[in-house]
């Protein structure tokens, strides 16, 4: 059942991110995964003009409680939900219903991760045991994180639909001429990366080989990050200094855990959760103005076009091939530059609220993340998140106020 | 030699699996109730959720479903590069990760999705024999 009387029920208000993102160790002592969260959660609370004391929701992946108890807050409502880089998506979801319910009527949505200051922190490999059969059943089998996957379904999509890694690769370069509008992108420009500033496809088909046939710049990067967004209801989001951007659709679903799971290499539960934020906002791709895809790798975002409807399955590349998602194009994509340009921090979901909030608040050209050209002509936002081994997905519609 | 790779720890409803591998057969669940294999082995049926499950020895015998080739490894993969990751899809039903064998992983361009693909059981140690799978035969 489509749930049309959530659509509008509530606004994002605000959305920011932490002070150093990136590399903060660059520039001075590293930053912890807290440090990040507790700076967006007060940034966005200077934004909007929304005392932290008041926030009665709070939503994140794994730390909600001490997340509350940093913040001294009493929460009506606690959401930890966990599934990977969707996690935000999924939380803005949940917060809809919340707040539709009348349990609360300002939620936070927060998300810390030092992905680059920590890194290597975390086991490899090995394992597995009675608490998760399915890496019982594929840990022996050499694979390394994310990319190490991630390569077997563009192998199956090549095959599948006679599409080439050339192709894909189109997506990191419209991707990155995104990053060059945005200063805080890491590969912004020479200046802030020794790769960073435009590639070509060549580029991209000559990097190193990570997991053939992914390069490394079919690759996101890894960095840390830090955002925050707060959702109100539509009394007080219509009372506050800030631009409410509505939520007209929500989604949300998941296909599998462990890839081996996966039914089809070439489809996610993207066009689940999909359907049903078309279902709650009325609308389908045909009306979709801008995108906010998840970009881990070329073959997610792809693929992702296809789940969504914005292009027919096997041709999702071809948004970016034919120069639609590029500045200046009639469907931009990843405006922000991406997981692939600008940051990704091992769970990208609020890095793609924060640029859509932007977007649709009309302040992409404001402050420290836009230069002049970066702010588009849209006036809804497609978003769509995608965790695990292209295993979970979450889903937002995203209007403008002045839609 | 002794073999240096990740060896998985057993769960506690994997055994039969595992007692199969020593004796070189793929041994694999399937519900009693709709008759479906599954793999990985799940304490309830994910098709139907009869919790009759029984043991079969399958074929051994499957399709290469998709693969990569794997440049970037730790520990003691990190020798092994490039090699070439796969998923396999067994004669009964359901899906196989495994190091694909019988390959040229610097040659990726000719190993072909749909090949026949059979089992074979590497020692790891005295209990753990691992299921690797081979290529065979063309598409």
């Amino acid at each position: 059942m489509a749930r049309a009387d959530l659509s509008y029920a509530a606004a994002i208000v605000g959305a920011c991110e932490s002070n150093e993102i990136g590399y903060p160790e660059e520039r001075g002592p590293k930053v912890t995964s807290l440090q990040h969260h507790i700076e967006a959660i007060k940034n966005v609370s200077d934004y909007t003009g929304i005392p932290i004391s008041d926030i009665e929701g709070v939503f994140s992946a794994g730390w909600s409680s001490e997340l509350c108890e940093h913040l001294g807050l009493r929460p009506k409502y606690i959401d930890t939900t966990a599934v990977g880089g969707c996690s935000f998506q999924i939380h803005c979801h949940h917060a809809l219903a919340a707040i539709y319910a009348g349990i609360i009527d300002i939620a936070v949505v927060s998300h810390g991760e030092a992905g680059w200051s920590y890194r290597g922190q975390t086991g490899r490999g090995g394992g597995g045991g009675e608490v998760s059969p399915g890496y019982e059943a594929t840990a022996a089998y050499g694979t390394f994180g994310a990319p190490s996957q991630y390569s077997h379904a563009m192998v199956r999509h090549n095959h599948k639909y006679g599409t080439s890694p050339e192709d894909f690769a189109h997506i990191s370069v419209v991707t990155r001429e995104w990053a060059t509008l945005n200063p805080r992108a890491l590969m912004f420009s020479k200046d802030t990366n020794p790769f960073g500033g435009p590639i070509t496809v060549e580029d991209v088909m000559n990097a190193r080989v990570i997991s053939w046939p992914l390069t490394l710049f079919h690759c996101c990067l890894v960095t840390d990050h830090g955002g925050a967004v707060i959702l109100t209801n539509p009394d007080i989001a219509r009372s506050l200094k800030s631009n409410p951007v509505w939520i007209r659709g929500a989604g949300e679903s998941m296909g599998h855990s462990n890839m081996v799971e996966m039914a089809d290499f070439t489809a996610t539960s993207a066009q689940h959760s999909a359907r049903t934020a078309y279902a709650m906002a009325g609308l389908s791709a045909a009306d979709i103005e801008m995108a906010m895809i998840y970009d881990s790798f070329t073959i997610t975002a792809g693929m992702t076009a296809e789940m969504l409807g914005l292009a027919p399955r096997g041709k999702g590349y071809t948004l970016w091939k034919e120069g639609h998602a590029a500045p200046g194009g009639r469907l931009p994509i990843n405006t922000n530059g991406g997981g692939l340009s600008f940051n990704h921090s091992g769970m990208y979901g609020m890095q793609l609220l924060v640029e859509a909030y932007r977007q649709m608040s009309r302040t992409a050209e404001d402050g420290v993340n836009g230069i002049e050209g970066k702010q588009v002509d849209a006036s809804n936002c497609i978003v769509n998140g995608t965790g695990g081994t292209l295993s979970t997905t979450g889903t937002l519609i995203l209007e403008a106020d002045d839609a | 030699m002794a073999y240096d790779k990740p060896i998985p720890r057993k769960g506690q409803h994997t055994k039969p699996f595992w007692d199969g591998a020593k004796e070189g057969k793929l041994v694999i669940p399937r519900c009693k109730e709709c008759n479906r294999v599954h793999w990985y082995p799940r304490l309830i049926c994910p098709y139907c959720h009869s919790m009759d499950l029984e043991w079969i020895e399958a074929s051994g015998e499957g399709w290469l479903y998709t693969f990569a080739v794997q440049h970037r490894a730790f520990g003691p993969w990190a020798a092994e590069v490039p090699y070439v990751t796969a998923f396999i899809d067994l004669k009964e039903g359901d899906r196989m990760m495994t190091v694909l064998r019988g390959v040229d992983a610097n040659k990726p361009e000719d190993i072909k999705i749909g090949s026949l693909v059979k089992v074979e059981f590497e020692k790891a140690d005295e209990d753990t024999y691992i299921p690797f799978w081979r290529v065979v035969g063309d598409v």
